[in-house]
């Protein structure tokens, strides 16, 4: 039904959108770079000065010894919620008497801020990364978990129905037929999940810790070393958008089916 | 293109169920019932976890220990001056991040110009992590609300103004072709069709927000000492008395349900025309 513009002209207006899309970007990386060039602002050096910073110390002589530790807690910490969150989502999804029974207990552990359980983590898991990898994975397991379990209930009865008179049962039943159907609230908690897990990553090395993104940036603080703190504070932008793109790729791979069929119901 | 659903994060299900009248009132008394049976064995079950000393006593209080502490906690005034002061830098944050951001979204998604050429960098900046300006806050105010203030209204400016960026963009074709046909004044387009249609966009970039800016706000308190809860938490740690600091994680905690009940009922009333809510308490 929809009007469609020839192959050219679509093309032609695509590269228009990209093009639009980066020039406030490209601009404004500009603008800042040519008017902070002679600023003599301790706290907002020239770009160069951030840049030359950047790269002395992140590409690469701290990668290793700190980017890598950070992004390795938040991973396994990510993991361990998706693991724990997701399978524990279903079983509760299935059994709607446990869920309602215990979801008050659930909110409020959700509502406590990972952050506010860092010294109590310290000091039971000690200085670790543990600690670090614990604290992200209780901050990241509530929205996997709530959105699991929703996701779950929220299954077309028809759906159940037909599966049970077609004898579908047992892991197929779970794997083929529950998960997928669950899987695009999964994947919402899970975007939520991860820019709460960057956050709690970042939080929990600033006290605790002697290495990691969160450690250094800090560190460049108190010794007022501050394009280095900018340095960090860039990297961090580059990797929550990196993360990004990521998860976007691995949405776009998991939910094809279902962009699939809401274009199919749209038409 | 991104939806709402997408972005958005669903409401509970606890909160969710609040307004299903089960048909009888035994069926919804069994169901409190079990609520709370649910709850006592996990107070229970933390309490046995402390006493038996599976988790140690020096990191983590019992629920008595706890219930405790806080008893002449709640008559003193230091312990609501933190709250308050928790709660002053949240709701100003999140006040002036709405006073920006909305009226920002609203007008770059009413243009198509100005919504490709903005779409790419506010999305780009929406996954900065807030946490990266920490320092930079630090620096520059030191241990005060302005520096949690500042933090918070940078983690909640984006969601929001984006939010209400798509809220308008996606604006029903045919409702707004039946706008122009009709001749519309401007006013009556503003007030009758875009705003209804992008307010619930904007309600969900409210929420996400402001569950993110309670993880800021006790995070610069805790780390950056700024004053409120999260400073009485560490005060607490220094103290070694585990028992006051869990009344304070306990504080957060309310805190963040309370405000998320709270944003959910007010989102559910200010919006009951809206299908999806009527389909949610359908």
């Amino acid at each position: 039904m929809a009007f469609r513009p020839a192959a050219g002209f679509r093309l032609k207006t695509r590269l228009l959108t990209v093009v639009l899309e980066l020039a406030l970007p490209v601009g404004a990386v500009a603008a800042w770079w040519f008017l902070s060039s002679r600023s003599t602002s301790v706290f907002f050096p020239p770009l160069s000065e951030m840049a030359t910073a950047f790269h002395q110390t992140w590409l690469f002589a701290r990668w290793n010894t700190d980017a890598v530790p950070s992004l390795d807690n938040l991973a396994l910490g990510f993991l361990i919620s998706c693991v724990l969150g997701i399978s524990l989502g279903v079983f509760l999804g299935l059994a709607p008497v446990v869920a309602d029974a215990i979801t008050p207990v659930l909110e409020f552990l959700r509502a406590v801020p990972g952050v506010a359980l860092l010294p109590a983590a310290i000091l039971l898991l000690g200085i670790g990364p543990q600690t670090r990898v614990s604290l992200i994975a209780f901050g990241t397991i509530w929205p996997i978990l709530m959105n699991t379990i929703d996701g779950v209930r929220a299954i077309d009865p028809m759906i159940r129905d037909v599966t049970k008179s077609y004898q579908i049962r047992g892991p197929g039943w779970l794997w083929r037929i529950v998960l997928p159907a669950a899987s695009p609230q999964i994947v919402a908690g899970m975007r939520t999940a991860l820019s709460i897990g960057i956050t709690v990553m970042v939080f929990s090395e600033f006290t605790g810790t002697t290495n990691g993104i969160g450690f250094q940036i800090l560190t460049a603080e108190r010794a007022f070393a501050v394009p280095q703190m900018w340095a960090g504070m860039i990297l961090l932008g580059i990797i929550g958008y990196l993360l990004n793109v990521a998860f976007r790729g691995f949405e776009h791979i998991v939910l094809r089916w279902h962009r699939g069929m809401r274009q199919l119901a749209r038409s | 293109m991104k939806t709402a659903a997408e972005i958005a994060e669903p409401s509970s299900a606890l909160l969710g169920d609040m307004s299903i009248k089960p048909r009888r009132l035994g069926a919804r008394a069994r169901r409190y019932g079990y609520a709370v049976a649910a709850a006592v064995i996990a107070l229970a079950l933390w309490q046995a976890a402390v006493e038996s000393g599976l988790i140690s006593r020096a990191a983590v209080a019992s629920p008595v220990e706890i219930a405790r502490a806080a008893a002449p906690l709640i008559t003193k005034g230091e312990t609501w001056a933190a709250v308050g002061d928790t709660i002053r830098s949240w709701s100003e944050g999140l006040g002036i991040s709405l006073v920006v951001a909305v009226p920002l979204g609203l007008l770059t998604g009413a243009n198509e110009l100005l919504y490709k050429l903005t779409r790419f960098s506010f999305d780009f900046l929406r996954t900065i992590p807030p946490v990266a300006i920490v320092p930079l806050a630090l620096l520059l105010y030191g241990a005060t609300n302005r520096m949690a203030l500042v933090l918070i209204v940078f983690g909640s400016v984006w969601p929001m103004l984006l939010q209400s960026m798509y809220g308008v963009h996606q604006v029903d074709a045919v409702a707004r072709d039946v706008a122009r046909a009709y001749r519309f004044r401007l006013r009556d387009r503003i007030f009758r069709l875009v705003l209804p249609s992008a307010a619930p966009f904007v309600a969900t970039g409210v929420r996400i927000a402001a569950t993110m800016s309670l993880l800021l706000a006790v995070g610069a308190e805790l780390i950056g000492g700024a004053p409120g809860i999260g400073d009485q938490i560490t005060l607490e740690q220094q103290n070694g008395d585990i028992p006051t600091m869990f009344v304070f994680v306990v504080a957060s905690a309310l805190l963040g349900l309370l405000v998320n009940l709270a944003l959910i009922n007010l989102e559910r009333r200010a919006l009951k025309w809206h299908s999806a809510q009527r389909l949610a308490s359908a």
